[in-house]
């Protein structure tokens, strides 16, 4: 692996979001909410419109970091994040980040991301930060 | 019984529940989020849960339990991955209060979240951030 370095980007993720994506999420998650899945109930909300479910979204920026960092993800992975706006059907979205720190911890480096999911029209989705501790030799 | 949001209290319970995540859940997970660096991954074997499948394990038991009602938004989330869990694993999730309060038409609740696996050693842990319609609170 490339030793990281702050001011990389990371690769980015681009996604194209379906109503059936929505509703496969519903059943892998188990959450129906009709804001998610029903459009009568959608229709009358403030949006107008279903909506994707924001851990759905949110997978993407995982996705990265899998992508970016390998299974060190998986035992030193930490993510917090707002959900800012939402995704509709037919969307196309962008999860991109890049290294803003790099710290020496031990014989270890942590290294933390800032990313972000973007719509079609430059419209922020979810915005955030990353972390991962990496062993580089 | 419906749940009266007004009365939980910071600290408690709301959510206990245990899990086996199949691979056939894990599948569809996978599936749901276009998904394909976990299998990635687990070309050289072992077969590896995606972290955010537990993450939305965690929440199941929350979105269950606590009845959340539609049109409730999820407005934050943290999470910090412990350790890589395999498919197949046993896993109890727990979810606490840890605030609950009204603001304009809007309830805001915080609940922690806990994942763990049989050895009792946690796997994964976060905090998540709902905002549920006001009218659904029944004082």
């Amino acid at each position: 692996m490339k030793i990281p370095q702050v001011g990389d980007d990371l690769v980015p993720i681009k996604k194209f979001i379906t109503m059936k994506q929505i509703l496969m999420y519903a059943d892998a998650s188990g959450d129906y909410n009709p804001i998610h899945v029903d459009e009568e109930f959608a229709k009358n909300s403030q949006f107008g419109k279903n909506i994707g479910h924001g851990m759905m979204v949110a997978a993407t920026i995982s996705e990265l970091m899998v992508k970016n960092f390998a299974d060190a993800w998986y035992k030193t992975g930490k993510m917090k994040m707002r959900f800012r706006s939402p995704v509709y059907p037919e969307d196309e979205i962008q999860t991109s980040g890049s290294i803003k720190k790099s710290e020496q911890i031990g014989t270890k480096t942590k290294i933390t991301c800032s990313v972000e999911i973007v719509r079609q029209d430059g419209d922020t989705i979810i915005s955030g930060e990353t972390s991962v501790t990496l062993k580089i030799p | 019984m419906p749940v009266n949001y007004s009365l939980l209290e910071t600290g408690s319970t709301v959510s206990d529940q245990k899990y086996t995540l199949t691979q056939r859940e894990v599948d569809l997970y996978l599936d749901a989020v276009q998904d394909d660096s976990v299998r990635h991954l687990n070309g050289s074997g072992t077969q590896l849960a995606p972290p955010m499948a537990l993450a939305a394990l965690s929440l199941r038991g929350v979105v269950i339990d606590l009845q959340i009602p539609g049109g409730t938004l999820h407005v934050g989330q943290e999470m910090e991955f412990k350790d890589s869990v395999r498919v197949g694993e046993s896993l109890r999730c727990i979810a606490s209060l840890a605030s609950n309060n009204v603001r304009g038409e809007w309830r805001f609740m915080v609940v922690n979240l806990s994942v763990l696996r049989s050895s009792g050693d946690e796997v994964m842990e976060g905090k998540s951030t709902i905002m549920l319609p006001a009218e659904n609170k029944i004082e």
